[in-house]
C-alpha cells in the first residue's frame, strides 16, 4: 500500500515538474509577450496543482494538506487574473501585435 | 626623499595614469583618419522594431575599431574568469566553515541559549523570533520601523506632485487622464476577483500580525500582506474609492501614532540603559492571544507602519500623491 501511494505521488510530482519545465522553456523560447504569458500560465495553474497534489498524496491528508490546497486555490484565483491584466496592458501598449487578432470589448 | 623623475610627464606610469583618468586626447595616440562609413538609411534602422544590431554596428563601427573588438573578447573571458574565481573562493571558504548543526559551533553561545531557555518565561511569547525582535532587541526593530517611515518620507519628497499652482493642478489632472488611457481600469474580471481576495488578504494579514507572538509571522510580514491587499484594491477600483478611507492624512496620522506609541512604550528601557524594566503589563499564559505584555501592541504598530509604507510607495510611484 505504501509503495502505491509513493508511486502515485511520484508520478504527480514528475508530471508537475514536466509542466514547469515546459513553461520555462516556453517563456524563454517565445519572442512575443502574449505567447510567453500563454506558456507561463501553464506552470502557474496546472503545474502547481500537480505539485501540491503530489505532496498531499505523499504526506497524507492532514491540516497541512488543507493549507496546501488553499495555496492552490489562491493561485488559481490570483494568477490567471494577473495574466489577464498583463495581457490587456500588452494589447493596449504594443503597437505591433503581428498576426494576433484582438477583440476590443467595452464591458469587460 | 624620493627621487623625482625628470621626464615624469612622458613616463610609462604617467601615461597609464592619464589613460585611467580618461585624459588622453585623440591626436596623442592615433587620430582616426579613415573614410566615413556608408550610412545606413534611417528607414532601415527605425521601423516597428528598432534594429539594435545594425545601430550598434553603425555607432561603434566594430569592423574597423580594433580596440573595441579586443575589449569585447577580453571582457568575455575576464567576466567568466571573475565568476569562476568568486565561486572558487566562496567554495574554498565553505571548507573552513564549521559543520552545520554542530553543538560546539561558535554561534551556539550563551546568548542563543538564554533565548531558548528563558525566552518564553521572560517575554511570554511562544515564537522566539518575535520575543527576540520585539523584546530583547526592540531597539533594532524601532530603528527598522523608523527607516521605513523615513524611506516613505523621502519618496514623498522626491515623487510628490505639488498642487499649489493652478497650472500644476492642470498638469496633474492631465497626468491622471493619461494614466486612465493607458492603464486598464474598471476591469470587470479584476474587480470580481478582488471582491473575493481583498477581504481574505486583510483577514490573513491581521491574523499574521495578531498571532505574531504565537506562530511564525509578525508585524513586518502581516503588514506587507495588508499593504498588498490595499494595492490590489486600488488597482481594481481606482483612486476615487481608496481616497474615501486612505489619504495622505491617514498615512501621516497612522504612521505617526504607531511610531510614537512604539517609542513611548519602549523608550523607558532605552533611556535607562536597556536594563529591561518591567512594563507593568502581566505576561499572561504563553500561548494565549492576550499574552506576552507589550509584544502584541508593538506588533500591531509595526504592521500598521509597514502596510502604510507599502501603499504609500505604490501610490507615490504611480500617481505622485496619495
Amino acid at each position: 500500500m505504501e509503495w502505491v501511494r509513493l508511486s502515485v505521488s511520484a508520478v504527480l510530482l514528475f508530471s508537475g515538474l514536466l509542466i514547469f519545465v515546459a513553461a520555462a522553456v516556453g517563456v524563454n523560447k517565445f519572442k512575443r509577450a502574449l505567447n510567453r504569458m500563454h506558456a507561463a500560465a501553464l506552470g502557474d495553474t496546472l503545474g502547481i496543482l500537480f505539485m501540491t497534489l503530489g505532496l498531499v498524496v505523499w504526506k497524507g491528508i492532514s491540516f497541512a494538506s488543507l493549507k496546501l490546497l488553499l495555496v492552490v486555490l489562491f493561485f488559481w484565483l490570483a494568477s490567471p487574473v494577473a495574466g489577464h491584466m498583463i495581457s490587456r496592458l500588452e494589447v493596449m501598449t504594443d503597437e505591433d501585435l503581428g498576426e494576433i487578432e484582438v477583440e476590443h470589448r467595452e464591458d469587460i | 626623499m624620493s627621487r623625482l623623475k625628470k621626464d615624469y610627464e612622458s613616463s610609462r606610469f604617467r601615461r597609464f595614469e592619464k589613460w585611467v583618468d580618461g585624459e588622453v586626447s585623440p591626436p596623442e595616440f592615433c587620430m582616426e583618419t579613415r573614410a566615413p562609413l556608408k550610412r545606413i538609411p534611417p528607414e532601415e534602422l527605425s521601423g516597428p522594431r528598432l534594429n539594435e544590431e545594425k545601430i550598434n554596428a553603425q555607432v561603434y563601427d566594430e569592423r574597423h575599431n580594433k580596440e573595441l573588438k579586443i575589449f569585447r573578447v577580453v571582457n568575455k573571458f575576464a567576466s567568466v574568469a571573475l565568476c569562476v574565481t568568486l565561486i572558487g573562493v566562496l567554495l574554498w571558504t565553505v571548507v573552513y566553515l564549521p559543520e552545520f548543526g554542530n553543538p560546539d559551533n561558535p554561534t551556539n553561545n550563551e546568548v542563543a541559549a538564554r533565548y531558548i531557555e528563558k525566552g518564553v518565561e521572560e517575554t511570554g511569547a511562544t515564537n522566539f523570533v518575535t520575543g527576540m525582535i520585539l523584546d530583547y532587541r526592540a531597539f533594532d526593530t524601532f530603528g527598522e520601523s523608523c527607516v521605513l517611515f523615513i524611506a516613505a518620507t523621502c519618496v514623498q519628497v522626491l515623487m510628490r506632485l505639488d498642487d499649489s499652482d493652478d497650472k500644476e493642478k492642470m498638469k496633474k489632472k492631465q497626468a491622471e487622464e493619461n494614466d486612465r488611457i493607458y492603464e486598464p481600469k474598471n476591469d470587470l474580471i479584476l474587480q470580481k476577483v478582488s471582491c473575493v481576495l481583498v477581504p481574505l488578504l486583510f483577514i490573513f494579514g491581521i491574523y499574521i500580525i495578531l498571532n505574531g507572538h504565537l506562530s511564525p509571522g509578525g508585524g513586518f510580514s502581516g503588514g506587507a500582506v495588508i499593504g498588498s491587499g490595499l494595492i490590489l484594491y486600488l488597482n481594481a477600483f481606482g483612486f476615487k474609492k481608496t481616497e474615501r478611507f486612505f489619504t495622505e492624512k491617514t498615512f501621516r496620522r497612522v504612521s505617526l501614532a504607531a511610531l510614537t506609541f512604539y517609542c513611548l512604550a519602549k523608550s523607558y528601557s532605552f533611556f535607562t540603559g536597556a536594563n529591561h524594566l518591567e512594563s507593568g503589563i502581566p505576561l499572561g499564559t504563553p500561548g494565549a492571544i492576550l499574552s506576552s505584555g507589550l509584544i502584541l501592541p508593538l506588533n500591531i504598530c509595526v504592521g500598521l507602519v509597514v502596510a502604510c509604507t507599502m501603499y504609500a510607495f505604490y501610490t507615490l510611484f504611480r500617481k505622485g500623491g496619495m
